[in-house]
């Protein structure tokens, strides 16, 4: 074989010495991962979907009007609460209970009824540093440090403040009562399923942070300018897209139906 | 040896002058699909049309947070299918899952 015909660049995409895909390998690993991922979190909002269809729908509660007083006492009519050795009363179901009356909560606002106002936020927040995320990656194909490095920052920012939001969230609801064996808003199942997929998808906004903070300190060091190319920063930012990506769902099942 | 191949194992993305422009257009998609999941949800009366209607639109931002911001419709076609054909998996699961829901709603509560 001649050296000349050794360089030529081979056609056949499935010939061997190319990505039949085109893209860098550790990408294509990060599209698998997200891939085996997607089915994690379709099989726990399934779950979701098939345990909550499995129990009496909550009348629907539009009556109350949005921001008005509300004490927690009002409420307790419209749930069938659940706890340890406390048996319901005969003849009575128990119902899933509808988000809006158990997520209705708003720091400082307390005592009205503002339902889907926080959740939004978090939406907000995080479709907010996914754009960001795209930023940075847009910044590293110009190879801009610096430009990169300020929209991680922004990314960074973006995801603590909805896992601080999360916390609040996780606390409104357990100082209410809430716990993986009793839930005051309806079946156990319900608290139980909401722990585990907002806390799972939270983890992996957790890791998604930590990862982003390693991405950062290597830009700065300037890892990849003398790489000469962002590639980390395209793969963790795949990531970080797909955590909002899993959100828009958990917002749409826990909150929206 | 092979070591002297100069050929590029893949081809990176060229930096493209309309990204920025086009991320700024999907961020604004994405934020009047969300407002409109809030205005849909107080006004609409609940059932089933509402409930499609909210996953529709989550499919629709789904479309654009995989498409744009993570660079899918860009890449080639293989790829894009190697992603996509597998949700036929969940899709299935969903119908098993809620027929068992609704089996279990009927042995329980009728």
């Amino acid at each position: 074989m001649s050296h000349e015909t050794e360089n030529k660049l081979p056609t056949k995409l499935w010939g061997g010495g190319r990505s039949p895909f085109n893209v860098e390998y550790g990408k294509l690993m990060m599209w698998i991962f997200l891939l085996s991922d997607a089915f994690t979190f379709s099989a726990l909002l399934i779950a979701y979907g098939s345990t909550r269809s499995s129990f009496p729908a909550a009348e629907h509660h539009a009556s109350i009007p949005f921001g008005s007083k509300i004490e927690v006492e009002d409420l307790h009519q419209y749930f069938t609460p659940s706890t340890p050795g406390a048996e319901l009363a005969p003849g009575v179901q128990p119902h899933w209970p509808s988000p809006d009356l158990v997520f209705n909560h708003f720091p400082f606002l307390h005592g009205h009824h503002l339902p889907l106002l926080f959740v939004s936020l978090m939406t907000f927040i995080l479709i907010f540093s996914s754009v960001t995320m795209v930023l940075a990656v847009e910044a590293g194909h110009r190879n801009e440090k610096k430009e990169v490095a300020k929209y991680m920052y922004w990314t960074i920012a973006g995801g603590i403040a909805f896992l601080s939001c999360q916390a609040w969230e996780w606390t409104q609801f357990i100082s209410a009562g809430a716990n993986l064996k009793s839930n005051p808003f309806g079946p156990v199942a319900f608290a139980d399923l909401f722990f585990i997929v907002t806390g799972f998808h939270g983890f992996h906004v957790l890791s998604g942070v930590v990862l982003n903070i390693v991405i950062t300190s290597n830009v700065l060091k300037g890892t990849y300018e003398k790489r000469g190319h962002y590639d980390m920063v395209e793969k963790v930012g795949l990531y970080w897209h797909f955590v909002d990506l899993v959100w828009v769902f958990v917002f749409t099942f826990y909150y929206l139906i | 040896m092979s070591s002297s191949v100069d050929f590029q194992e893949f081809e990176r993305h060229a930096p493209d002058p309309g990204a920025k422009r086009d991320i700024m257009k999907t961020f604004w998609i994405l934020f009047g699909l969300t407002v409109i999941d809030l205005l849909f949800y107080f006004w609409l009366p609940s059932g089933m049309i509402k409930n499609s209607i909210f996953i529709l639109l989550g499919i629709v931002k789904a479309y654009f947070i995989v498409g744009t911001f993570m660079h899918l419709k860009h890449e080639r076609k293989f790829l894009i299918l190697m992603l996509i054909v597998p949700v036929i998996f969940i899709i299935a699961l969903i119908g098993v899952a809620m027929y068992e829901g609704h089996y279990l709603f009927n042995l329980h509560w009728n």
